[in-house]
């Protein structure tokens, strides 16, 4: 579980980010003290750094100028501040992503995985029960039968593979499918669920993709 | 500075010299003087006095033509003072001394609004990233908390930051040193930012959002163009028909000199009467007018920083049948020069 560290004054905004954090299992750490801000997050020993500009005593900037001459910790600057002179130096001082208040969460939390993936190097094939899901080549293998999935349909599984267990939003899938450059509608959503459990059918997984009335889909 | 004007100006002088001249002549006349010396005397005294104007017209010409000339070249009127040499005469120092004093005061009395507004314009750039604090913990918690709020509530939070966003960038708009960062970015990028940013709206509104052949650089501010682009997506999903397959249609034409992004909707359209006036300010327009509020502000600040990054905006439309906006990035060989 990945542990980020939330640097942020705004005690309302700092707690809801823990809330939402928490709940697509990341485990975050909220810095309290802002004078000693420097120590606290190198201490905390944290997998992520979300770094808000507008802090007490020591400017985000600052901070990040000196984090990276100690630590490759992936550092995310979250600021009201959405001007491109102010990225381009948050980027020139090392951070990895640069995201502008307010924010959608799911888009944060997408750019938050991409970051992180980044940084771990998580390898492309990943294990749900007797299958090999290999994301890059876009295939599904199972023993030795082999099914190819579209970019849509791998998508699709990928992100319900990663929240394995929890429901996932029809609107968290058109995030990540958005995201990618993939800008269908309901109806393709729709289609491409149906046809990737189908193809899951095809090698022996039946109805592991349970629709929740109202509330999205569920990896089991 | 006309010599005739000049002349009827020293009137008083010239008629004083006529009669000085008369009583001269008929004084020498009354002695009886030899007419050879009264002629000689004449030539001598209409000389002087000729002279006298032309030395005098001839050097006042010389500062009041220059002032008179370079205030009318000038496009900043105001400056002068600055391209013209001081006179060398007595009347004509004090006019420049004069107008000097009048530019100094009209100048700070300038500065003083100057400050003032940008004074203001600081105080809503920080207003507006303070607003955005709150705004963002709203949209987290009724995020968290979806079964207490309802999703129209996350609806309201974008127009407003919509609404908040257009205030920002036409304070940006009118100080074009301000925030400006101009760099190679990706086109697909910022439409993809602008695909998310609306998703929910576009999907809710069942318009199909279709992006063909973007993958294209252009040199620009992506937070600009960004604002840029989702004014024009905003337009599209307000102006919405009510038919079956609503779409928004984005591409780019890759040429040699230039890169042209093309959005096409097949929406309601623009009147053509309304056309020319689309980028003015608070311009409305019928389609304002019966739909939606409107202020009328987003294309014209749309268009002024078009014009700020150098890049050229245009709307062509059809009525009830579709409208297509065409931003045109021209292509800079100066990097290409340093390299």
């Amino acid at each position: 579980m990945a542990r980020i560290m939330i640097v942020e004054d705004d005690l309302i905004t700092a707690n809801e980010l823990k809330e939402l954090l928490e709940n697509n299992g990341y485990q975050p750490i909220v810095l309290k003290d802002f004078k000693n801000s420097y120590n606290e997050i190198i201490n905390a020993k944290p997998d992520l750094i979300l770094l808000d500009i507008n802090i007490p005593y020591l400017n985000g900037e600052k901070i990040l100028e000196n984090l990276r001459k100690e630590i490759n910790t992936p550092i995310v600057m979250v600021t009201s501040k959405n001007s491109e002179i102010d990225e381009a130096l948050s980027i020139s001082y090392g951070a990895d992503d640069y995201i502008t208040k307010p924010y959608n969460p799911n888009i944060l939390l997408l750019r938050l995985g991409a970051v992180l993936k980044r940084s771990n190097q998580i390898s492309n094939i990943l294990i749900y029960k007797d299958l090999k899901v290999n994301i890059q080549k876009g295939v599904i293998e199972k023993d030795n039968k082999e099914i190819t999935l579209t970019k849509n349909e791998m998508l699709i599984f990928s992100y319900l593979l990663a929240n394995q267990n929890k429901i996932v939003t029809r609107e968290e899938l058109m995030t990540t499918l958005w995201n990618n450059n993939e800008f269908i509608n309901d109806n393709a959503l729709t289609v491409n669920i149906s046809r990737l459990r189908s193809k899951l059918r095809d090698l022996g997984l039946e109805e592991i993709i349970e629709t929740r009335k109202k509330e999205g889909y569920i990896l089991l | 500075m006309k010599f005739s004007k000049y002349i009827k100006d020293k009137r008083y002088l010239i008629i004083i010299f006529l009669v000085t001249y008369i009583l001269i002549i008929l004084n020498l006349l009354a002695y009886k003087t030899d007419k050879y010396l009264i002629i000689s005397i004449s030539l001598l005294l209409i000389i002087m006095v000729l002279s006298f104007l032309f030395i005098d017209y001839f050097r006042k010409k010389k500062f009041y033509q220059e002032l008179v000339n370079n205030t009318k070249k000038l496009d900043k009127a105001y400056l002068v003072l600055e391209t013209i040499l001081k006179p060398d005469f007595y009347e004509g120092e004090l006019v420049s001394d004069i107008l000097f004093d009048i530019n100094k005061s009209m100048i700070e009395n300038v500065k003083i609004y100057e400050d003032q507004l940008i004074d203001f314009k600081d105080y809503i750039e920080m207003w507006i990233h303070e607003v955005k604090i709150p705004l963002a913990s709203l949209v987290l918690t009724i995020n968290n908390h979806k079964d207490k709020y309802s999703k129209k509530a996350l609806n309201s939070l974008r127009r407003l930051e919509d609404s908040i966003d257009k205030v920002l960038y036409y304070v940006r708009s009118e100080e074009s040193w301000k925030d400006y960062f101009i760099k190679e970015v990706n086109l697909g990028d910022i439409i993809k930012n602008v695909g998310l940013k609306n998703m929910e709206d576009l999907l809710d509104n069942k318009i199909d959002f279709k992006v063909f052949n973007v993958d294209f650089n252009v040199e620009t501010d992506a937070k600009w163009l960004e604002f840029i682009l989702n004014q024009i997506v905003n337009n599209s999903i307000k102006y919405k028909r009510n038919i079956k397959n609503s779409y928004i249609k984005i591409e780019a034409i890759n040429d040699k000199d230039k890169v042209v992004l093309k959005i096409t909707d097949n929406g309601i359209g623009i009147p053509k009467s309304d056309l020319k006036q689309v980028f003015d300010k608070t311009f409305t327009g019928q389609n304002g007018r019966y739909k939606i509020v409107s202020t009328g502000m987003g294309l014209y600040i749309a268009k002024s920083l078009c014009q700020k990054l150098g890049h050229e905006i245009t709307i062509d439309s059809v009525l009830n049948s579709k409208t297509e906006v065409s931003i045109i990035f021209f292509k800079n060989n100066y990097y290409e020069v340093l390299k």
